[in-house]
């Protein structure tokens, strides 16, 4: 089952001066996944790309990417080889031109594919000529797609990719996204703060909260299991005390109990009718609820 | 492709020092002549001062060609512009510069990255020493005079191992820190309190790292400095290989 897993952290730590950005990170990304990598600013998400990328060096924990270690070096280089990247800055060299960009890049890289190369400038419409410096956000974002999607990469990585950009253009990079993984082999994984982009793209999701997954799996098998079961009292509520699995947050406000629960509704609810409520009601919970209840919930 | 990458990160440094250093040895070689005619007045200059003394020694040592070159070129310019423009070329390290995640995220290890940009900034380095140095001698029959290229070259040389002394520091500060100012700086503010060191503690003067490159063994006994040039590339590498190992270890 191991060589299914294209990135695979256990317990991954990072310290930055006394400060812990990953603090036992678990996370397993399957082979050909659309992966979301969904957290609120300074939750993890970029250290744990650095990690994978061989940019930081992790300070306990494990990480491999195609099996292999992030933080050793000519693993590193390996791992690189086959990934293509994007940084949330969309980090490039200002003084090159998009040509120059283009062809420093593909030097590096074999696989190479001259095809997509000439598919996306059109696509994306980038002047050849022009300076990266003087390209405006949303062509540097498109540039920094076009370098990392037509290398022949088994995995892309990408940090915020639609950061910065307005909703025509986020728009566009995520459809282009979309029709290129769609024809290629490959694994994505993406990070994000925008639960709409997630929901838009991704097929499978972890939540990070500081410096933990606090949440991972297929989108559909969140959607299918969470749950929101609001029981209202015609008197105060109880305090409620459920031993069913599943509960992961309980809420009680004068005559009403909110439980979220991550499966076992069914039991959950047959615990919650001996409190005596007056009404039941199990709603399916969307992703941002879920991101909301597990993330923001535990400031 | 990475040795392109240095090249461009590198260009306008080295350009602008190179176009400074062949100007300068243009100009120092054509006003020989002026010296020349200013040479008569030597005897009149009053050494009852220490200043007045300096002056002349400094005056005398023109009366021979080859002094002049020395005093006016290999003691001079390049020294003082050349050390700015080792430490300019060094500066900025191989990541730091640019795009760092990106430079990182290249299938190439850190090692690579930076020996990569070593060699390319020393390269440079070396172009910068040699080439204007070796227009003296091209140049000086311009002026009616000589001047061997052994001597040319072995200043050259002198220049070149100590200034990669400070090329090496700047190099070494880069990977220390994130922008391009603090090691030009810091490397800068070292060399100035080193040639401050020499300018003040006479004595020691001929132990020191400007003397070294200044070549001013060689001038005045022919010898060349073996120990001292030994001593600074042993330095240099010493902190080339500081540098690889922060480099290696740094988190981006």
């Amino acid at each position: 089952m191991a060589d299914a897993w294209v990135i695979e952290t256990t317990d991954l730590r990072k310290t930055y001066d006394g400060t812990e950005a990953l603090r036992g990170l678990t996370l397993q990304v399957p082979a050909g996944s659309v992966f979301g990598f969904l957290g609120k600013n300074g939750a993890g998400k970029t250290t744990t790309i650095k990690v994978l990328l061989g940019m930081v060096r992790p300070t306990g924990g494990d990480a491999r990417v195609f099996g292999l270690a992030a933080d050793a070096q000519p693993a590193s280089v390996e791992i690189r080889r086959r990934t293509g990247f994007v940084s949330e800055d969309k980090d490039l060299f200002d003084y090159m031109d998009v040509e120059t960009m283009i062809r420093f890049t593909a030097a590096f890289y074999p696989r190479w594919s001259r095809d997509l190369e000439r598919r996306y400038l059109r696509k994306f419409d980038l002047p050849l000529d022009r300076k990266v410096k003087a390209l405006s956000r949303g062509m540097r974002t498109k540039l920094a797609l076009l370098v990392a999607l037509c290398r022949g990469a088994e995995l892309l990585v990408l940090d915020e990719p639609t950061s910065g950009l307005d909703p025509a253009m986020t728009e566009e990079v995520l459809q282009a996204l979309v029709s290129h993984v769609a024809g290629e082999q490959m694994t994505v994984f993406f990070s994000s703060h925008q639960i709409a982009e997630v929901e838009q793209i991704a097929d499978r999701v972890a939540i990070v909260d500081r410096g933990r997954v606090v949440v991972a799996g297929a989108l559909d098998d969140l959607r299918e299991s969470y749950r929101r079961i609001q029981l209202v009292f015609d008197r105060e509520a109880p305090q409620p005390a459920f031993r069913a699995p599943g509960v992961v947050r309980v809420r009680r406000d004068r005559r009403v109990i909110t439980v979220l629960s991550s499966a076992g509704a069914e039991a959950i609810v047959d615990e919650a009718r001996a409190l005596g409520p007056t009404s039941v009601d199990v709603v399916p919970v969307a992703l941002k609820e879920i991101f909301l209840e597990t993330v923001v919930g535990e400031d | 492709m990475l040795w392109y990458k240095s090249w461009l990160d590198t260009r306008w440094r080295f350009l602008i020092g190179l176009a400074l250093l062949v100007l300068a040895a243009f100009g120092i070689v054509l006003y020989y002549p002026e010296v020349v005619k200013l040479l008569p007045l030597v005897p009149s200059i009053d050494t009852s001062s220490g200043l007045g003394r300096r002056i002349k020694e400094a005056a005398e040592l023109q009366r021979t060609y080859g002094g002049y070159i020395f005093s006016q070129w290999f003691g001079q310019t390049p020294t003082q512009i050349g050390t700015l423009f080792a430490v300019l070329l060094g500066s900025g390290g191989a990541v730091s510069q640019g795009a760092p995640l990106f430079t990182l995220s290249l299938p190439v290890s850190r090692n690579r990255l930076f020996a990569v940009r070593a060699a390319a900034g020393l390269a440079e380095w070396l172009v910068l020493a040699l080439v204007p140095s070796l227009l003296i001698p091209l140049l000086s029959p311009a002026v009616g005079q000589t001047y061997g290229i052994g001597s040319a070259l072995v200043h050259a040389t002198c220049l070149f191992v100590v200034g990669a002394v400070f090329f090496s520091l700047a190099l070494l500060l880069s990977t220390v820190f994130t922008d391009f100012w603090r090691p030009l700086l810091l490397a800068c503010a070292a060399a100035f309190v080193l040639g401050l060191a020499e300018l003040l503690a006479r004595d020691l003067s001929r132990y020191g790292l400007f003397t070294l490159m200044r070549g001013e063994v060689y001038f005045r006994t022919g010898a060349l400095p073996w120990q001292g040039l030994l001593v600074s590339a042993a330095l240099s590498v010493s902190m080339l290989y500081g540098a690889a190992m922060n480099l290696a270890r740094r988190d981006f």
